[in-house]
């Protein structure tokens, strides 16, 4: 922790940054997010097991400061969604400074010990424990238990499904939906300034929570971040009706993978999946 | 009113008739996340032990979406179709006591200048069977806000653990008081009220004082504590969704194709961006510590004013939900430390 505090401390001192994005306990020693203002604000910081938020949500909902940049506390998987906001022109990487942090898995259940069995799934096929791409790196890696991909069986139980039965399965799903739109506001890829659900002239998809509205809005959102989503699970994790929408995003980044060979938020210099087009593309998959 | 004692098996004999008469039964749903309207007593699920569900019960008062009416459009008219009128009975078991007493808190306001009739008749047609709450958590603060785990408040009948099978069940009000005797074959021991037993419920202690929060929340309306709580807050609804309390609605018109549709009332919520948004384009609440401050003084401030009540519960789902974890008691805690601290500068 001293290291982090120290950097960031450091990056007031020398008005490198405006405000650093980390975390912070309260006063129930429970992890959130912290916007720090100060050298004095930074001696907040922590970094632990319930470091769970993708605090690169913040990059785009928080103004910039005017003459310096924004400091941001990143596990590597948060950091492929600060590539990918680069990749899609939403920051420019000189904005912001990245203190990548070295992760040893996040819990799935923030009031439950941390455990192997408590630790998110994402965490199990994580390649960036140690950040790839960071200003200034801190923390340790320890050996970690990984926890069962409980999700796996259900992908494959759905993939074994015809179009009917897997439309049962979510029409039961999303029949729970209340539209807080909590899954699009902790999303970090989910910037638009107008979001389609909040358009009314014309109003493209119901705002009710009926099947007709809660179908529309989760599948034109499972759409539009197609070959975008990096993976966090924050739509999911935030949820209060407990629908699994990283089944929906993982079908969606293993087609992705699978047909174009692409994966978002790895390569700051690579163009999008959906902003380029190449002859080459595969077009035999799709109806 | 009387007191009865009810075992597990007499909820599930009640539970049981009430489906075959044609009620819709309400429990706390098994993964804890709401509550549902049951078809077999094998999903009744009655326990004091339980957290407060992640939704609260409030869709069986106030849908998430609900039709007010249908329209049907010929060559030049349109002919409105009055919904069709659900009118079933409900009743709703394991309610706590901060879900229970929401539903008294927000028939103020629908039943302010308009009655909702929708809502009322919701209200009618519904037996609330409180039950004494048994979890605390950090996240809890019903003491604060006027209520505790054995508040009876919006229960008609109100039950209290007697051991692990048995609980005592309190009639409240003149209809719970119909709806035992139209039911008389369950309701059949009673018990003196005195006798009753609440010492292993725990009290949980007064995190802060209401009226100090109102008074602060009279003079700063301009403050730095809302900057920092819009910094943090990323604006969904998760709090206002799950939350007994929060009633907002928006309405919308929708068309099933080009010659019909219906007009509805759905959920919305004070966090959104376009909730005050006008037609001109202004929005009066432009940013998240203005969103934020509405939050706040609405449930402790402008409703108390016009309606003399506090708009929580105390129930602290929308801690617990919260993505960001922003902690309303914590909140509310530090607004009475800054309201001291300023009678104190005085």
């Amino acid at each position: 922790m001293k290291q982090l505090i120290d950097i960031s401390k450091e990056l007031f001192e020398s008005k490198k940054v405006g405000y650093i994005i980390g975390y912070a306990e309260d006063k129930f020693k429970r992890v959130k997010p912290f916007v720090a203002h100060s050298s004095s604000d930074a001696e907040r910081f922590v970094f632990s097991n319930y470091s769970v938020n993708n605090l690169a949500v913040y990059l785009t909902r928080l103004l910039k400061p005017k003459e310096s940049k924004i400091g941001i506390v990143a596990k590597g998987c948060d950091i492929k969604s600060i590539i990918a906001l680069i990749q899609e022109n939403q920051i420019k990487r000189e904005d912001v400074i990245i203190i990548g942090v070295n992760c040893n898995g996040v819990v799935n259940q923030i009031d439950e010990q941390f455990s192997k069995e408590n630790t998110a799934i994402k965490c199990k096929y994580c390649q960036v424990r140690t950040p790839a791409h960071y200003d200034y790196l801190v923390g340790e890696i320890k050996d970690v238990d990984l926890p069962e991909d409980k999700n796996f069986a259900i992908m494959q139980k759905l993939e074994s499904m015809n179009a009917e039965e897997r439309w049962n399965f979510w029409e039961a799903e999303f029949e729970k939906c209340v539209k807080c739109y909590a899954c699009r506001q902790v999303c970090p890829l989910c910037y638009c300034e107008q979001c389609i659900v909040d358009k009314s002239m014309p109003r493209w998809i119901d705002s009710s929570a009926t099947v007709k509205g809660n179908f529309a809005w989760n599948m034109i959102r499972a759409f539009h971040l197609s070959g975008r989503c990096i993976g966090c699970n924050e739509c999911e994790r935030a949820c209060p009706a407990d629908i699994p929408l990283s089944l929906l995003n993982r079908k969606m980044g293993m087609v992705a993978m699978n047909e174009f060979n692409y994966r978002h938020g790895t390569d700051i210099n690579q163009p999008t999946l959906i902003g380029n087009y190449n002859v080459n593309d595969k077009e035999d998959f799709i109806m | 009113m009387n007191t009865y004692v009810l075992s597990k098996d007499h909820l599930n004999k009640l539970a049981q008739e009430l489906l075959t008469s044609g009620y819709k039964v309400i429990s706390p749903s098994k993964d804890g996340r709401r509550f549902v309207s049951i078809s077999s007593i094998d999903d009744l699920v009655i326990s004091p032990n339980l957290k407060p569900s992640a939704v609260s019960m409030k869709e069986f008062f106030f849908p998430k979406t609900e039709t007010l009416f249908y329209y049907k459009r010929s060559k030049d008219e349109y002919d409105l179709i009055d919904a069709a009128e659900e009118n079933h009975p409900q009743i709703i078991f394991g309610a706590k006591p901060c879900d229970a007493s929401a539903i008294p808190i927000v028939s103020k306001v629908f039943n302010w200048d308009y009655k909702d009739e929708f809502f009322n008749k919701k209200v009618e047609n519904t037996i609330i069977v409180g039950l004494a709450c048994k979890f605390a958590d950090e996240n809890c603060f019903c003491t604060s806000v006027g209520l505790s785990p054995i508040s009876e408040k919006g229960s008609d009948l109100f039950m209290i653990p007697l051991s692990d099978n048995n609980f005592a069940c309190k009639v409240i009000t003149e209809k719970g008081e119909e709806f035992v005797s139209n039911h008389s074959s369950i309701f059949t021991e009673t018990i003196d009220e005195k006798s009753i037993n609440t010492n292993d419920i725990k009290i949980p202690e007064k995190r802060f004082d209401s009226k100090e929060v109102k008074a602060w929340l009279d003079k700063n309306f301009n403050h730095h504590l809302w900057d920092e709580l819009g910094e943090n807050c990323l604006g969904c609804a998760q709090c206002a969704f799950a939350c007994p309390t929060c009633h907002c609605f928006d309405i919308v018109d929708e068309e099933c194709n080009h010659t019909c549709g219906r007009r509805a009332k759905n959920w919305d919520a004070c966090q959104f961006e376009i909730f005050t948004k006008h037609a001109s384009g202004h929005n009066p609440r432009n940013e998240q510590d203005k969103r934020y401050r509405q939050r706040i003084s609405h449930k402790f401030k402008y409703y108390t004013d016009k309606f003399d009540e506090i708009l929580c519960t105390g129930c602290g789902r929308c801690t617990r939900g919260c993505p960001v974890l922003t902690d309303i008691g914590i909140i509310l805690e530090d607004i009475n430390q800054l309201a001291k601290e300023s009678i104190s500068n005085n």
